[in-house]
C-alpha cells in the first residue's frame, strides 16, 4: 500500500522543458490520473515516476522511501504502455510469468500466479498462444495480466487504451476501473482523453506545458476550473471575456467587453477575483436555458447551426459577445435563423480568474 | 579574449555539471555496459586509432627528425606528381602539364602467320600516381553511379515481364570482390582475350582488337563491381517515396522530366549520395585491381605505391610509403567527413503516415521493354564477365587464345587442397575469420546496443568511431598496425594471427554494427522498459529480452562480417606476407598469381571461386534471414 509523492519535479529533454517543477500526491489505493494536450509532459511525468526517465530536479516519494533515485527494476511498479510491449519471443505465460521468475518464484507458484493473472484479465487458457495470435483487446488484457501479476506496488497506465476500437475501450475502461478497485493498488494513468479521465478516476492532474495546472475530482475539475486553461480544455462551453466588479448581492459583477453586467461566482472560490481583475466567464452548455429565468444572465443571439445528438441537441448561436454554445432538449424546436433569448443562472455562471 | 575562452572552458567543465553527469551515467550503465563501452573504446583505440595516429605521427618524420621533407618529395617528384598549371597569354590563357602519354595507343604488327593485327591499347592518361589515383576513384563513382541510378530508376518505376528476376541478377557483381573479379575479368579484356575472340576474331564487329589495360582497366572492373551498390541504395531511396508525393506534384502540375528533377531526384539523393560515397571509398582503397594488373600503368596509384614499399618479409617500411598512406587516408577521410555532413544534412524524414503504400509502378509497352532488355542484359553480360572468367578458369586445364577452356578439370581444386602450404591457408583464413567474426559480433553488438539505447553524451562519437573504418583504406590500417606492432609481442613477423584478426576486426565490424543497430532501432524501447520495470536489471534485460529479438540480426551481421574477413585482400595480403606460415589464402592467392611456382592463374581462380561460392551462400543467407527487416544491408 503505497502513497506516491512528486516534489518539484522537472525533466527537459536538451532544450524541451518536459516536465517543469512539478509537485503531487496520490493517494494510497487511489486512482489517478494525469491529463492534457499531447506534449504536455504527461508521459515524462509518468516514466518519472516509474523510474524510465531520471528526473534533473525534484524528488520522488514512495511512501516516505525517495525513490528518485532507484532504478525501475527496484521500484517494484507494474506498468502498461500504449503499444502493450509483449515480448513476441515469449508465449502469453512467458510474458506474464517473466517478472514472477526474476522475483524467484518457484515453478508452481509461478504458474498458479500466471493463471491467476490470466483469469483476472479472462484470458484463462490462453496461456500458449503467442502475442500475435491473440486480437489487440487481448494482447492489451496479456499486458494488463503481465503488470497485476507480479503483485505491484504501484500500477502505471500509458494512454492503455488507445489502439483499441471506441467500443472496446468503453467496455476495457470499465474493467480496468474494476480491477484497480478489487486490487487496491494505487494507480497512475495517463491519458488525453478528458471524457475517459472522468470516468475512470478518483481525480485527475490537468497538465500544460509541463506543468500541473490543477489537481482535483473530476466534478472538481469540470465545475470550479482555476485558471483559463482548465476551463478551455475540459469539456465544452461559451466563454466570454470581462472584467470582476466586485460583489453584488453575494454575486459576482461582471462586466463583459461590450459593456454589458452579468452576475456570475467565481470557479475558485478559495481564489476569487478582485474588482478590476479580468475574468473569463465560463458557462457550460446545460447550463442555458432557451427563454428567461428568475436570477439568471438573458443573452439574445442568433442560431446558426444545430447539431442533433440523439439525447440532447446542440445548437451554435451568435451573439453579440460571442458565440454561445447551448444544449437543449432535443424537443426544443429551433431553425438556423431563429432569433433566440436564453439564460443561464447567476449561481451557474462561472467567473474564471485570469493573468495567474 | 583568453579569460573569455578561460571561462567558457569553466562554464562546459563546472563541477555541478560533472557531478550531473556522472549521476546521469551511474543511472544509465551497470557493469555489463560498462565493460562493453571499455572493451569498444580499447579495442578501436589500439587496433585503429593508435595505428592511424602512428601513420600521421611517421609521415613527417625523415632521418630521424620532424620534417616537410617526404610531403614536398612526393608533391614535387614526377612520379607521384608531375602535375602543374601552365599560363598563357593564348586562349584558354591556363594549361595542365604533366600529363604523360596518350589515352589510347594504336598497335599494327604482322603475325608470325602473315597475318596483319591491329590492336587498340585502351590505358588512359598516366597523370602521376596521386592525380590517377583520384582520378581512378572518380571516374569509378561517377561510372557505377550513373548505371546505378538508371537501373534503379527503371527498376523501381517499371514493371515489366521478368523484372523481378532481372533486378537481382543486376546484383550478382557483390559476390566477389575486387580482387576475385578482376583476375576473372583480366582473362576477358586482354588483347588475346576472350572478348576480342567473340567479337573480333568470331564475329567481326570490331575493326581492330580492343585491350583495356592499366587505369582503363581498374575503372572498367571497379565500375562492374561496384554499380550494385549506388542500385542497391538508389533502388531502396525511390521506392520509399512516398507516391502520395509524387502525384500531389503532378496534381500540381509538373509532369515528366519535370517531376523527375523537382520531386523524385532530390528524394532519392541521399541513397544515391551515400552509394557513391562508398564507392568512391571502396575504389580509392582498392589493392586488388592493380595488383592482378600488375605490370601495367594499373600499379601508378596509392594503394599499390605503398603497397610495393613495404618490405613486409623483413619488416622494413620506406618512410616514403608512410607519408604516401597519410596522403591516402586524408584523401578518403575528408572525402567520407564532408560527404557523410552533407548527406546527414540533408537525409529527408519522409514525413508521411504510417500505413503501407504501393510504390508507383508503370507497366511498360513492348517496344520499351525490348530497349530495356537489351540495356540490361548489356550491362550483364559485362557484370558477370568476371564470375564467368573466374568460373571458366577454376575448371581449365589450358586456356588459349579460344573463347572457352580447351578441356575442363578438376585438378585445380585437387592441387589446391593437396597442397600443404595451400590448405594451411584455406585453414589460416577459416580460424582467423572465424575468430574476428566472434569478436566483431561481441563489440558490434556492444557498440549498436550502446549508441541505440544509452542516454548519455558521447554516444555519437562511439557511433562515429565504429563506422570509421568504412573511410580508412585497409592497405592505410595494414602499414599503421605494421608501424606500430613491429618489435612488440604482437608483431606480425612472430606471428601473423593477432594482426589479422585485429585488422579483419576493425575493418569489417561496420556489418555487424549496421545489421544489429538497424534491429535494434526496429526493436520498440517499450519491450525492455517493460522488462526493465517488471523487476530485471538492465543486464537480464539486455541477455533476456534484447539479445533474444535481435538474434536474427546478429546472426546476419556475422555472416557477412565473416565472409568479407575471408575475401579481404589487402591487409590479408599485406600482414600476410610478413609471415608465410600465418598468411590467410587471399595471400596465397596473391602468391600463386606472381610466384607462379603453381601454375599461374589456375589455382588462384579456383580459390576465389570458392570464395565466390561462400560469398553467395552468406549473402543470399543472411539477406533471408533478415528479409525485410533491413534494407540494402551489403551497400554499406
Amino acid at each position: 500500500m503505497v502513497e506516491i509523492r512528486a516534489k518539484n519535479v522537472s525533466k527537459s529533454f536538451g532544450e524541451v522543458v518536459a516536465v517543469d517543477h512539478a509537485s503531487l500526491q496520490i493517494d494510497d489505493g487511489e486512482f489517478f490520473t494525469l491529463l492534457g494536450p499531447s506534449g504536455c509532459g504527461k508521459t515524462t511525468f509518468l516514466r518519472c515516476i516509474a523510474g524510465l526517465e531520471l528526473v534533473d530536479e525534484g524528488r520522488v516519494y514512495f511512501d516516505d522511501i525517495d525513490v528518485t533515485d532507484v532504478p525501475p527494476h527496484k521500484r517494484g511498479t507494474g506498468m502498461v504502455f500504449q503499444n502493450y510491449a509483449l515480448w513476441p519471443h515469449m508465449k502469453v505465460f512467458g510474458n506474464v510469468a517473466y517478472g514472477l521468475k526474476i522475483k524467484g518464484q518457484k515453478k508452481e507458484e509461478v504458474s498458479k500466479n500466471v493463471n491467476k493473472a490470466l483469469e483476472m484479465v479472462k484470458l484463462a487458457g490462453l496461456g500458449d498462444r503467442t502475442p500475435h495470435q491473440l486480437s489487440g483487446g487481448q494482447q492489451q488484457r496479456v499486458a494488463l495480466a503481465r503488470a497485476v501479476a507480479i503483485n505491484p506496488k504501484v500500477l502505471l497506465f500509458d494512454e492503455p487504451l488507445s489502439n483499441l476500437d471506441a467500443k472496446l475501450r468503453l467496455e476495457m475502461r470499465a474493467e480496468l476501473k474494476k480491477l484497480q478497485r478489487d486490487l487496491g493498488i494505487t494507480t497512475t494513468y495517463v491519458t488525453h482523453d478528458q471524457e475517459e479521465a472522468m470516468s475512470i478516476s478518483d481525480r485527475i492532474a490537468v497538465m500544460d506545458q509541463g506543468k500541473i495546472m490543477q489537481v482535483g475530482t473530476p466534478r472538481d475539475i469540470y465545475q470550479n476550473p482555476q485558471n483559463e486553461f482548465v476551463a478551455q480544455f475540459i469539456g465544452q462551453g461559451t466563454f466570454l471575456d470581462g472584467k470582476s466588479m466586485g460583489e453584488v448581492d453575494g454575486f459576482l459583477e461582471v462586466e463583459l467587453t461590450d459593456g454589458k453586467r452579468i452576475r456570475a461566482v467565481p470557479s475558485d472560490p478559495t481564489n476569487p477575483p478582485e474588482p478590476g481583475d479580468s475574468v473569463l466567464v465560463l458557462i457550460r452548455p446545460e447550463e442555458f436555458v432557451i427563454g428567461e429565468i428568475p436570477d439568471g444572465n438573458r443573452f439574445e443571439c442568433e442560431v446558426y447551426h444545430i447539431s442533433f445528438l440523439g439525447d440532447a441537441q446542440r445548437i451554435r448561436a451568435r451573439g453579440e459577445a460571442a458565440v454561445f454554445v447551448i444544449e437543449s432538449d432535443p424537443d426544443v424546436s429551433l431553425q438556423v435563423g431563429d432569433q433566440v433569448t436564453i439564460s443561464s443562472r447567476y449561481d451557474s455562471t462561472l467567473a474564471v480568474r485570469l493573468g495567474r | 579574449m583568453e579569460k573569455g575562452f578561460a571561462s567558457r572552458l569553466r562554464g562546459r567543465f563546472s563541477i555541478q555539471k560533472l557531478r550531473e553527469g556522472l549521476r546521469k551515467a551511474r543511472w544509465e550503465m551497470d557493469a555489463l555496459s560498462w565493460t562493453q563501452l571499455i572493451a569498444v573504446v580499447g579495442v578501436f583505440i589500439i587496433f585503429l586509432i593508435a595505428p592511424l595516429i602512428t601513420i600521421v605521427g611517421r609521415s613527417f618524420v625523415h632521418e630521424g627528425g620532424l620534417s616537410l621533407h617526404w610531403f614536398k618529395f612526393i608533391f614535387t617528384d614526377d612520379f607521384y606528381f608531375p602535375l602543374s598549371l601552365r599560363f598563357s597569354s593564348n586562349f584558354p590563357f591556363i594549361g595542365l602539364e604533366g600529363v604523360k602519354g596518350s589515352f589510347y595507343d594504336m598497335i599494327e604488327y604482322v603475325s608470325g602467320a602473315g597475318e596483319e593485327v591491329r590492336i587498340l591499347y585502351l590505358h588512359g592518361y598516366d597523370m602521376g600516381v596521386i592525380p590517377n589515383s583520384i582520378f581512378v576513384a572518380l571516374s569509378t563513382t561517377i561510372f557505377s553511379t550513373l548505371l546505378g541510378f538508371l537501373l534503379a530508376f527503371i527498376f523501381a518505376r517499371y514493371k515489366f515481364f521478368g523484372s523481378g528476376i532481372l533486378r537481382i541478377a543486376l546484383l550478382i557483381p557483390l559476390l566477389s570482390t575486387p580482387f576475385v573479379g578482376a583476375i576473372g575479368l583480366k582473362k576477358m579484356i586482354v588483347a588475346d582475350g576472350v572478348l576480342n575472340k567473340v567479337f573480333y576474331t568470331e564475329l567481326g564487329i570490331l575493326p581492330f582488337k580492343i585491350e583495356i589495360s592499366g587505369l582503363m582497366a581498374v575503372i572498367f572492373v571497379q565500375t562492374l563491381l561496384f554499380y550494385p551498390i549506388v542500385f542497391l541504395n538508389a533502388y531502396t531511396s525511390i521506392i520509399s517515396i512516398d507516391p502520395s508525393m509524387e502525384e500531389q506534384a503532378e496534381n500540381l502540375g509538373a509532369s515528366g522530366f519535370k517531376l523527375f528533377r523537382s520531386v523524385t531526384l532530390p528524394l532519392s539523393m541521399p541513397g544515391i549520395e551515400a552509394g557513391a560515397l562508398l564507392v568512391f571509398i571502396l575504389s580509392l582503397e582498392d589493392l586488388g585491381t592493380p595488383i592482378v594488373f600488375k605490370g601495367t600503368a594499373a600499379e601508378k596509384v596509392l594503394t599499390y605505391q605503398v603497397f610495393t614499399r613495404m618490405f613486409t618479409p623483413t619488416g622494413y617500411i620506406a618512410e616514403e610509403a608512410t607519408t604516401l598512406a597519410m596522403i591516402l587516408l586524408l584523401f578518403s577521410v575528408v572525402i567520407f567527413a564532408v560527404v557523410r555532413k552533407y548527406v546527414s544534412l540533408k537525409r529527408y524524414a519522409m514525413l508521411s503516415k504510417g500505413g503501407v503504400w504501393r510504390p508507383r509502378r508503370r507497366k511498360l509497352s513492348i517496344p520499351t521493354t525490348i530497349l530495356v532488355y537489351i540495356f540490361t542484359l548489356g550491362v550483364l553480360f559485362f557484370a558477370t564477365l568476371p564470375h564467368v572468367g573466374v568460373g571458366l578458369l577454376a575448371f581449365a586445364k589450358e586456356w588459349g587464345p579460344t573463347i572457352l577452356p580447351g578441356s575442363f578439370t578438376l585438378d585445380n581444386f585437387r592441387a589446391v587442397f593437396s597442397d600443404p602450404g595451400t590448405t594451411r591457408s584455406i585453414v589460416n583464413s577459416l580460424i582467423f575469420s572465424s575468430v574476428a567474426t566472434v569478436v566483431m559480433v561481441m563489440l558490434g553488438v556492444a557498440a549498436a546496443y550502446l549508441v541505440s539505447r544509452k542516454k548519455i553524451p558521447g554516444m555519437g562519437t562511439l557511433d562515429l568511431l565504429v563506422t570509421l573504418p568504412v573511410a580508412i583504406p585497409g592497405i592505410v590500417i595494414a602499414t599503421g598496425l605494421f608501424l606500430l606492432f613491429l618489435g612488440t609481442p604482437l608483431s606480425p613477423l612472430l606471428s601473423g594471427a593477432p594482426l589479422l584478426i585485429a585488422s579483419y576486426t576493425i575493418r569489417k565490424i561496420p556489418f555487424t554494427v549496421r545489421s544489429v543497430f538497424s534491429g535494434l532501432e526496429q526493436t520498440d524501447k517499450s519491450l525492455d522498459e517493460i522488462s526493465w520495470s517488471s523487476g530485471a536489471s538492465r543486464t537480464r534485460t539486455f541477455l533476456s529480452i534484447i539479445m533474444p529479438l535481435i538474434l536474427i540480426n546478429i546472426l546476419a551481421g556475422g555472416m557477412l562480417s565473416f565472409i568479407y574477413s575471408m575475401s579481404e585482400a589487402s591487409t590479408g595480403i599485406v600482414i600476410g606476407d610478413a609471415n608465410h606460415n600465418d598468411a590467410p589464402m587471399t595471400w596465397k592467392m596473391y602468391d600463386m598469381l606472381f610466384k607462379g611456382l603453381a601454375g599461374g592463374v589456375f589455382q588462384p581462380a579456383a580459390i576465389g571461386f570458392m570464395l565466390m561460392l561462400l560469398q553467395f551462400v552468406m549473402i543470399v543467407g543472411s539477406n533471408l534471414l533478415l528479409r525485410k527487416r533491413a534494407t540494402s544491408l551489403i551497400g554499406i
